[in-house]
């Protein structure tokens, strides 16, 4: 651990992300890549990464020509023990833009939708599954109704129904782990804005230890679960100590047989290191059969589907703020506006709030690839200035498809990649 | 008997190219060495970066310039420089010469040489060769890596700094070289001329084959 950080609690990775001092050829360009300039080192220098400013979003990782980021975070070995012990039951956390992206690293098409082919490896491997889009299902059911309790306590005056304090707008999404580290290393008065809801992959790791049992018929203890993310900031988020809900359930309720308490995700691999984990197995996934994911926790929405991009997020929530609002479903389903790769996006939506028979206009935006558009938002909040009711933001370009923990494609997908089978070589 | 008569072998269009290498090379090669080793403070090493990605443009600049101005010198250059024939073979087994010179301070027959010798044509090629690539690499991997493919990048890395060492390596003998045969840097350095005997002597089928006399004073 690195005994200068000081903006990690105790038990957190302290910086995801290294540079390899002997590959770094100083040339910058991960620089332009870092949301908080974190990357240290002048020009033709080795580089550095400062850990407290780190997000560990991982775009320095994905972005650098030379490829001298890595993680500092390698489980791989361990999910593999863990699988191979028949005391434990290993949950698979899937989270929804690793399943258009591991297809890469077998050989198949950039993009390919392989849910099916995942899980058939998955089970395979001895996985049992729980798809992270169900639990991002419940994150938007969470974040949406949290909307609308603050913006009914903003327009209304409405009181919560638990007597709890009611967040300002506007509401910040809150599934992003770098953006969540961000706002609470740099902006901390920003903090009520965030949802408090969690991200999906953090109630999936609570649902899998608590409601999982049942399904799996294990005690929660046994119950080993691993994130499956697109992202290397998620691998900081589950190890955060707080997010040990499914323990603290489980004691209150008489479940528990331990009082050492365990996290709700037990460990993250990112997309790159579930490849590396099938290729270990000798897993073919692009052979794999197509199987379903045999329970309740597979199955999901739509919404929970979108999350991975940009402007996800804000569609889910605004499909299930208008339905409960309105008592109707949004038609047609799509939110367009707030599709797309333009930086930041705004959209204002109206519509009648059934219980008070009154319009609202909600106002909405959406930001992503923060190190280049996230100041100017933030800064309208800060002063008080923001137009918007609800603003939704991921860290990186495009969002979670375009995370830090996803397949780096060396040949890229430039000409080289298209003439690339001309000279096979082995 | 020694005539007065010269030859002129490097002109002014050369020359210049040179100067400009020599001013542009020297610092790239020590600076190249400086950010390969990385052994100083990162301000020092930032700042040999800095002189390296000058001198790079310096280097670039010159190469375009003299490709237009003495394209038909490039042409001959590279035609030169790429023929070759049994007789370097030849020169070759013997290296020109120049251990049995410096060594044993005895002079061998050597096979009889055009306008460069198989020596300095082999340092031709790896300076034509070797230079394109750095001055290419060099580009993409200052200001065009994010265009380019990871694996590519890490490629043209890696021909850049193979390259740069080969011509580095080089540059001290044909510095050494260079200045040992001394009538041929003065022609490099100063006025551009070699003594005719001297040519007839280093490079006889040139002289023989290519010289013309443009004046009974002058040549």
């Amino acid at each position: 651990m690195n005994v200068t950080a000081k903006t990690y609690q105790k038990g957190e990775i302290p910086g995801v992300i290294a540079i390899n001092a002997t590959v770094c050829k100083g040339c910058d360009a991960c620089k332009r890549h870092c949301p908080t300039g974190a990357i240290t080192g002048m020009f033709g220098t080795t580089h550095r990464i400062d850990v407290d400013l780190c997000l560990s979003c991982g775009q320095c990782l994905i972005n650098c020509p030379f490829g001298a980021p890595y993680e500092t975070s390698d489980t791989v070995d361990e999910v593999i023990a863990k699988l191979k012990d028949r005391n434990n039951t290993v949950v698979g956390i899937i989270a929804p833009a690793v399943r258009v992206a591991i297809g890469e690293d077998f050989g198949l098409p950039a993009g390919s939708l392989v849910t099916g082919k995942l899980y058939g490896s998955m089970k395979k491997a001895g996985f049992e599954i729980l798809d992270n889009n169900f639990t991002a299902d419940l994150t938007i059911m969470e974040e949406g109704t949290e909307f609308i309790t603050r913006a009914r306590h903003a327009l209304f005056g409405e009181k919560s129904e638990h007597g709890g304090e009611i967040g300002p707008l506007p509401q910040f999404t809150s599934c992003c782990p770098a953006w969540v580290r961000f706002v609470e290393t740099r902006y901390p008065t920003l903090i009520p804005h965030l949802s408090s809801a969690k991200s999906p992959q953090q109630m999936a790791g609570t649902v899998a230890k608590t409601y999982g049992t049942n399904v799996w018929k294990k005690s929660p203890e046994s119950i080993y679960t691993v994130g499956i993310m697109p992202c290397t900031a998620k691998k900081l988020e589950a190890s955060r100590p707080e997010f040990n809900a499914a323990y603290k359930y489980n004691k209150k309720n008489g479940r528990g047989l331990t009082n050492k308490p365990y996290p709700d995700v037990d460990t993250v691999l990112t997309t790159r290191d579930l490849s590396r984990l099938f290729k270990k197995l000798k897993i073919d996934l692009a052979q794999e059969e197509e199987v379903a994911g045999g329970s309740l926790l597979a199955d999901y929405t739509g919404a929970g589907t979108i999350f991975g991009n940009t402007g996800g997020v804000m569609e889910a929530a605004l499909r299930t703020a208008y339905a409960v609002l309105t008592g109707s479903e949004l038609k047609p389903l799509e939110f367009k506006p707030v599709r797309g790769l333009q930086g930041m996006k705004s959209a204002s939506v109206t519509l009648k709030d059934a219980k008070y028979n009154k319009e609202v206009t909600v106002k909405v935006a959406v930001v992503h690839n923060m190190a280049e558009n996230i100041q100017p938002v933030v800064n309208e909040v800060l002063a008080g200035r923001s137009p918007y009711h609800f603003i939704e933001v991921m860290n990186c370009p495009g969002g979670c498809i375009n995370g830090g923990g996803q397949p780096v494609c060396s040949s890229g997908s430039s000409w080289i990649s298209a003439i690339r089978p001309w000279f096979a070589w082995k | 008997m020694y005539s007065e008569k010269t030859i002129l072998k490097h002109p002014w269009s050369v020359r210049i190219f040179h100067y400009l290498l020599i001013l542009s090379f020297l610092p790239l090669a020590m600076t190249g060495i400086i950010l390969y080793f990385k052994p100083l403070s990162e301000s020092a090493v930032n700042l040999a970066m800095q002189v390296h990605v000058v001198c790079g443009v310096i280097l670039t600049i010159d190469a375009i310039a003299y490709l237009l101005i003495g394209f038909n010198r490039v042409i001959l250059f590279i035609k030169r420089i790429f023929t070759m024939s049994v007789t370097d073979v030849k020169w070759f087994m013997i290296l020109g010469g120049y251990p049995q010179k410096l060594l044993l301070r005895k002079k061998v027959t050597v096979p009889p040489m055009g306008k460069y010798n198989s020596g300095q044509k082999l340092f031709g090629i790896c300076v034509f060769t070797g230079g394109s690539v750095l001055i290419f690499t060099g580009w993409i991997l200052w200001a065009f890596p994010h265009l380019v493919p990871g694996e590519t990048v890490y490629l043209l890395g890696l021909l850049h700094t193979i390259s740069a060492w080969i011509l580095t390596l080089f540059l001290p003998v044909h510095l050494f070289l260079g200045i040992y045969m001394f009538d041929d840097f003065k022609a490099m350095i100063l006025h551009g001329k070699i003594p005719y005997e001297e040519a007839k002597e280093t490079a006889p089928l040139w002289v023989e084959k290519e010289i013309i006399p443009i004046s009974r004073n002058q040549c």
